[in-house]
C-alpha cells in the first residue's frame, strides 16, 4: 500500500512537526508553521516559475536552482520570523496560539487576493528537479536527518537546556540567569526554518501551490503530529509526523470508515498515551 | 545533585517504546521496495486495469458520489460481453491536492493503464503532471479550468470547459427577462473553481452590456452569507450569479431568498447536481444552470444510459457528472477494445499499453450519453451540443429536476 510518494509526503509531515515542536519546546505553542511553510513554497514556486534564468537547459530544473530558492526561503522566513517574533513572543499560552493563528490567516489572505500568487487557483506548473518521487526522498530525508541531527545536538547544548528549563518554569529560568526572550526567539526562528525548507521542497513535488497550503487546518494538523507523538524528545514528533500522514493511506483497505477509523486515532492517543508515544526519558533518560 | 539510574521499571517502558519507534520505518522499507516500473507485461487477468480518482470524501463528496454512479453504471453496461473489459478500481482522491496525488500515485503502482479523475481541477493540477511524466492516459469526467488539457500530452477530458458553456445561461436568462439591468455577482474566492468561472462570468455579463453592479466574495466553508447578501441586496439587483460549490452555493441561495431576493438566479457548474436539492430545497426552484448534458438526447446510447440511471435510482433523472462519468469510462473502454482487435495487447509491456492506449483514446469518435464527442489533438473535448436548464422543485421541497430549457 505504500509507495515512495506517500513516504516523501510522510518525511514532509515528519519535517512539519519538527517546526512545530521546537517553539514548544521552549513552553511556545506557535501555530505559525503553516504561515512560514507557505512562505518556502511560494518563493519556489514564484522564482521556478517566473524566473527563466534559473530553468537551466536540461529536461530537469537545475538543483543549483532549488538551492538559491531554499536561501532565499530561508532568509526571508527568517527575516520575518525575527521580525515578528519579538512582539509576539510577548504573549503566552493561548494568547500565542491566537497571536499566531492570525499571522496565518493575514499570510493566507495576502494570497488569496494577489493576482502576483495566482489567487485561489495558485501558481501551477512547477518545474521537477527530479525524475521520479526517488528524488524527493533522497532530498527529504537528508533535510529531515539534518535537522533530526539538529535536534538532537541541540538537546544537549546549553541553549536546548535553556528551552528546556523555559518549558518547565519561565520565571524560575529568567531566575537562573537564563535570556528567556532570546532564548524563545531562536527557538521561533528555528522552526520557521524548518517549515520554510520543508516548504521549498514541497513547491516542487506538489507540482502546483496556493493559499490553501497556508490554513488554520495545516496548524492544526501540524500540532496532532506533536501530540500523538510527544512532545519531550524530537523523536516523538517525527514519529507523529510519520504515522499520522500515512495512516489515512495504510487505512485505504478499510473503505469508507477509514476516516472515522483515523480520527479515532487521534481521539483516543492522547487519552490512552498522554505522553505520546515518545514519552519523555526516552533518549535522555539521565536527564533531571 | 547525581542523577539516579534508570530503574528496571524506566528501562522496560523504555525498551518498549523504542520497539515501538522502530517499527514504523522497517515496515515503511518494507513496504516501499517492489511496484510496477512500467517494463513488465501488462496484467491482462480479469481485464484490463484502469483507475478512477474520485471526492468520495471532504467538501467535494456531493460530486464525486454522482460520479461514482456513472462509473458504476458504465461497467455494468458496457462489461458483460466485452473482448477486453476493464478492470475498474475506485479510489477516494478527497477534496485536496495530497489526497489525489496519493491516490494518483496508489494506482499508477498498482499497474493502472489509465486513469479516470480526479473530481476537481485544482486536484488536476497537482496530480496530472503525475501521471504525464509516468506516461499514464488521464481522462477528467469533471475539470472544466482552463488549462488542464494544456498538463500535458497524456491529459485529456470529457467536461467541456466552462468558458465555453457559462455564459449560455446569461444569455438564456436575458432571453427570458430582457428587462435585466443590474447584476450582482457571488463567488468564493478561495477555490479554484470559482474563481475561474467568475471570470468568465463578468466578462459574459460586461459583453452584454451588464457590468456588475457588485461583486460579493466569500469563503468555500463558509455558512453564512448574510453581509454579503445585503450588501448586495441594498443595490437592488436584478439577476445574481454564483460560481460557488454545491454546499456553500445551496446555503447561499436559501439565505438570499429569505432576505427577500424575488429576481432571477444563474448559477455555475459547481451547483450542476441534484445533491443541491437537500440544501437550498425550495429556494433551488428556478434558478438556471449550463448543462453540457441533455437527459432528453434522443441518441441510443443516451436513452441505455438513462433507463439503467432510472431503474438504479429510483426514476429519477440522471445530472451532468453522472453522464460524464459515463462517458469517460465509455471512452476508454472502446478505445481499449478498438486497440486489442488491432494488436492484441497480451505480452505487451505495461507503459507501451499506456502510450497506445491513450493515443488511441484521442484519436477516435464516441457515441455517449453526452453525445457523438471527440477530442482535439491537445485532449480538448469536441461536443457537439450545450443546452441551459432551470432547477424545478417538487412541492415536498426535497426533490426535483433539471427541466431543460428550449
Amino acid at each position: 500500500m505504500l509507495d515512495v510518494s506517500l513516504l516523501v509526503q510522510m518525511l514532509l509531515g515528519a519535517l512539519l512537526a519538527l517546526a512545530v515542536y521546537l517553539p514548544l519546546r521552549a513552553g511556545q505553542l506557535s501555530l505559525a508553521t503553516p504561515g512560514f511553510y507557505a512562505i518556502g513554497g511560494t518563493v519556489a514556486a514564484l522564482l521556478s516559475t517566473r524566473a527563466p534564468a534559473l530553468a537551466g537547459d536540461g529536461e530537469l530544473y537545475p538543483l543549483s536552482s532549488v538551492l538559491l530558492e531554499l536561501l532565499l526561503a530561508l532568509l526571508l522566513a527568517g527575516a520575518l520570523a525575527l521580525v515578528i517574533g519579538g512582539p509576539v513572543l510577548r504573549l503566552q499560552g493561548i494568547y500565542l496560539a491566537i497571536a499566531t493563528i492570525a499571522l496565518v490567516e493575514i499570510l493566507r489572505v495576502l494570497l488569496l487576493n494577489s493576482s502576483w500568487f495566482g489567487g485561489a487557483v495558485g501558481i501551477f506548473a512547477i518545474p521537477q528537479p527530479f525524475d521520479g518521487p526517488e528524488g524527493y526522498l533522497g532530498a527529504y530525508g537528508l533535510l529531515l536527518a539534518l535537522v533530526c541531527w539538529g535536534c538532537h545536538w541541540l538537546e544537549q547544548q546549553p541553549l536546548g537546556r535553556a528551552m528546556a528549563a523555559i518549558r518547565d518554569d519561565e520565571l524560575a529560568a529568567r531566575c537562573m540567569g537564563v535570556d528567556t526572550d532570546r532564548v524563545k526567539l531562536l527557538a521561533f526562528l528555528f522552526s520557521a526554518l524548518v517549515a520554510a525548507a520543508a516548504g521549498v521542497l514541497a513547491a516542487h513535488y506538489f507540482n502546483s501551490w496556493n493559499a490553501r497550503q497556508a490554513s488554520f487546518d495545516a496548524s492544526i494538523t501540524s500540532l496532532a503530529f506533536v501530540v500523538l507523538g510527544g512532545s519531550r524528545t524530537w523523536l516523538g514528533p517525527v514519529l507523529g509526523g510519520l504515522l499520522l500522514t500515512a495512516l489515512p493511506e495504510l487505512l485505504r483497505p478499510v473503505g469508507d470508515l477509514r476516516l472515522i477509523v483515523f480520527g479515532l486515532v487521534i481521539l483516543l492517543g492522547p487519552v490512552l498515551i498522554p505522553q505520546g508515544l515518545i514519552p519523555r526519558g526516552l533518549i535522555n533518560p539521565k536527564r533531571p | 545533585m547525581k542523577a539516579l539510574p534508570p530503574s528496571p521499571e524506566l528501562r522496560r517502558r523504555q525498551g518498549w517504546a523504542l520497539s515501538r519507534a522502530a517499527c514504523l520505518p522497517i515496515l515503511l522499507l518494507l513496504n516501499a521496495c517492489g511496484g510496477s516500473n512500467g517494463n513488465q507485461p501488462v496484467n491482462l487477468k480479469g481485464g484490463l486495469p484502469v483507475g478512477a480518482v474520485l471526492s468520495l470524501t471532504g467538501n467535494a463528496n456531493v460530486y464525486g458520489q454522482d460520479q461514482k454512479i456513472g462509473l458504476e453504471l458504465a461497467q455494468a453496461a458496457l462489461k458483460p460481453g466485452s473482448p477486453l473489459p476493464l478492470q475498474l478500481r475506485i479510489e477516494d482522491g478527497g477534496s485536496d491536492e495530497a489526497g489525489a496525488t496519493s491516490a494518483f500515485n496508489l494506482l499508477i503502482k498498482g499497474g493502472s493503464a489509465a486513469l479516470i479523475g480526479p473530481t476537481l481541477s485544482q486536484q488536476a493540477f497537482a496530480a496530472d503532471p503525475i501521471a504525464q511524466r509516468r506516461g499514464v492516459a488521464v481522462l477528467a469526467p469533471s475539470n472544466t479550468a482552463t488549462g488542464i488539457p494544456e498538463l500535458g500530452s497524456f491529459i485529456s477530458r470529457v467536461s467541456a470547459q466552462s468558458s465555453v458553456i457559462a455564459p449560455l445561461s446569461i444569455a438564456k436568462a436575458l432571453e427570458l427577462h430582457p428587462q435585466i439591468k443590474r447584476a450582482a455577482v457571488f463567488y468564493a474566492q478561495d477555490d479554484a473553481y470559482s474563481t475561474a468561472e467568475t471570470t468568465i462570468f463578468q466578462k459574459a455579463l460586461t459583453e452584454k452590456g451588464l457590468k456588475p453592479i457588485t461583486v460579493q466574495r466569500t469563503q468555500l466553508n463558509d455558512q453564512d452569507f448574510l453581509n454579503q447578501i445585503t450588501a448586495a441586496l441594498q443595490l437592488k439587483p436584478d439577476l445574481v450569479v454564483l460560481s460557488l460549490q454545491a454546499v456553500d452555493g445551496g446555503n447561499l441561495i436559501r439565505q438570499l431568498r429569505e432576505l427577500g431576493y424575488k429576481g432571477t438566479i444563474v448559477v455555475g457548474n459547481g451547483m450542476n447536481t441534484p445533491n443541491i436539492y437537500p440544501i437550498c430545497q425550495r429556494a433551488c426552484d428556478g434558478i438556471l444552470i449550463a448543462q453540457a448534458y441533455s437527459p432528453e438526447l434522443p441518441s441510443a446510447a443516451n436513452r441505455a444510459f438513462v433507463a439503467s440511471y432510472k431503474a438504479k435510482q429510483g426514476g429519477a433523472i440522471p445530472p451532468q457528472l453522472t453522464a460524464q462519468a459515463y462517458a469517460a469510462y465509455q471512452v476508454i473502454a472502446e478505445a481499449a477494445a478498438r486497440l486489442n482487435q488491432q494488436q492484441p495487447l497480451q505480452g505487451k509491456s505495461l507503459r507501451q499499453v499506456r502510450l497506445l492506449l491513450n493515443k488511441e483514446i484521442l484519436s477516435g469518435s464516441y457515441d455517449t450519453p453526452l453525445g457523438r464527442i471527440s477530442f482535439s489533438p491537445a485532449g480538448e473535448v469536441q461536443q457537439e451540443s450545450f443546452f441551459v436548464a432551470q432547477v424545478r422543485m417538487n412541492t415536498d421541497g426535497r426533490s426535483g429536476r433539471f427541466a431543460l430549457l428550449n
